[in-house]
């Protein structure tokens, strides 16, 4: 933690030496203005990437990819800290060092614009019959002709999970067509539909409950009206054996902008279950 | 006619002939892309300074609404929203600027940050490149008696279309990239 303090205090004291020469000082009619805090701040994705691979000095130059600073592993390892949200005892801990350290030990682990595997969550408010409902949207970059885009490509909306519960093994396995039932021109067909809330459990054991097609047909229906977004965050699953969430901090200080706001040590075979979470068609 | 020349000579110099018609671009060229993309948006930031002074006449500044209009798609958007509430309310630029011509203060200082953050440029689908240019302004209104009564600092993140088009000059065909700015999102920030 000392270290690392150090380490901050010598770049920011290094940055302030630096820019005093001209430019910390803007004049703002009669007033000083010291710029400093915006160019600390991780302003956009863009220069979060740029930052998490070291592919620009601190004060947002980029450098060239040629030149031998260019994801310089030791500069890079002293500016990683610095994408930390530092008030969060969670992404400014030990934890944090250990990452930075399996980022640096090799020249790979880099995050990648169309690497894959890293999702924007975006929060917003539709009207429901009437109703304010929160919805989140799960969006993932997609390569297509010439370029990429941004594609849905999942929902999470209480409301729809509410409808597919888990339910426990010995219910869920008191639900079921016997297999003759063909034989008997599917008479006992009645039952799947008197117990509407256990439907799921007449289908495959491979089902899984899309819920982006329910949020299109709500929407197709008219039933669910967009009103506003309340919030945009990165979930990164790009970083071997890693898992981090990036969030917008908007405070005063020199740690603000786009900051890692958690951080999990997690396996690749792990993150395989939670993927199915932000791209159930990630395998097709 | 000038900006017209100006992009025309730099889709010259970065092209030499008309044989190398490259989509991609290299970071030299993205480099000298990023700076004419940072040209309209220093263009546009003297434009808001312009329609927003009181000092300003009405024809004048609606003049360079025309201007400030001119940099922009036909169908980009402006959305704003405060620390106080997260909710975006959007306008299109001249309603933008309309509103900013017809703020009730006395005096209205608005100045920039010299910082100007240029994002890495990505292709969308039909080959056009985007980017983002995050440039930060300050804001301070004044009553008659010259009190500052609202003072706010945003950040503004304009999204800048990098288009590979083509010209006739002379009877040769000239390929030069042209930048067009787009959507662009303004929040308050707490940082003063």
């Amino acid at each position: 933690m000392n270290k690392f303090l150090r380490i901050c205090t010598l770049l920011i004291l290094g940055m302030s030496v630096k820019l005093s020469d001209a430019q910390v000082y803007t004049n703002l009619g009669n007033v000083q203005t010291d710029e400093r805090a915006f160019y600390t701040m991780t302003k956009q994705m863009s220069q979060f990437m740029s930052r998490f691979n070291y592919e620009e000095d601190q004060y947002g130059k980029k450098i060239h990819p040629d030149s031998p600073d260019y994801r310089n592993r030791m500069k890079r390892k002293t500016v990683l800290p610095l994408l930390f949200d530092m008030e969060n005892p969670r992404t400014n801990g030990s934890l944090r060092d250990f990452f930075i350290s399996d980022l640096t030990q090799a020249d790979s682990n880099y995050f990648e614009f169309l690497g894959g595997k890293w999702y924007s969550e975006v929060s917003a408010t539709f009207k429901m019959n009437g109703q304010s409902v929160d919805i989140s949207m799960i969006f993932a970059i997609e390569q297509e002709n010439l370029g990429s885009k941004w594609v849905l490509t999942n929902v999470y909306f209480s409301d729809f999970s509410k409808l597919f519960p888990k339910g426990d093994i010995a219910e869920q396995q008191k639900h079921f067509l016997h297999p003759m039932s063909h034989e008997l021109d599917f008479m006992n067909i009645h039952k799947v539909f008197k117990t509407p809330e256990c439907i799921e459990y007449y289908a495959s054991k491979t089902y899984s409950p899309d819920y982006l097609t329910l949020f299109f047909y709500e929407i197709k229906k008219g039933n669910l009206v967009f009103e506003k977004i309340n919030s945009e965050k990165f979930h990164v699953f790009q970083i071997d054996n890693w898992y981090f969430e990036v969030s917008w901090f908007n405070r005063d200080g020199m740690n603000t902008g786009w900051l890692i706001s958690n951080l999990i040590f997690l396996k690749d075979n792990e993150k395989e279950e939670l993927l199915k979470f932000y791209q159930p068609n990630i395998n097709k | 006619m000038k900006k017209i020349l100006l992009t025309l000579l730099f889709g010259i110099f970065l092209i030499g002939n008309t044989q190398v018609f490259a989509q991609e671009l290299s970071p030299e060229r993205k480099q000298a892309v990023d700076s004419l993309a940072l040209e309209k948006v220093r263009d546009l930031s003297k434009y808001i300074k312009i329609v927003g002074s009181k000092e300003t006449p009405w024809s004048e500044a609606n003049r360079v609404i025309d201007r400030a209009e001119e940099l922009f798609a036909p169908d980009a958007e402006i959305g704003v929203s405060s620390l106080a509430s997260n909710e975006v309310m959007y306008y299109k630029v001249r309603k933008y600027l309309e509103r900013l011509m017809r703020l009730n203060y006395d005096r209205v200082e608005i100045d920039w940050y010299k910082i100007e953050y240029v994002s890495d440029l990505q292709r969308q689908p039909d080959g056009t490149y985007v980017g983002v240019i995050t440039v930060f302004q300050t804001f301070k209104g004044f009553d008659k008696e010259g009190r500052l009564i609202y003072q706010d600092t945003t950040k503004k993140d304009i999204t800048v279309y990098v288009k590979r088009k083509e010209t006739q000059i002379g009877g040769r065909l000239i390929g030069f990239w042209d930048v067009l700015l787009g959507d662009m999102r303004v929040k308050e920030t707490s940082l003063k």
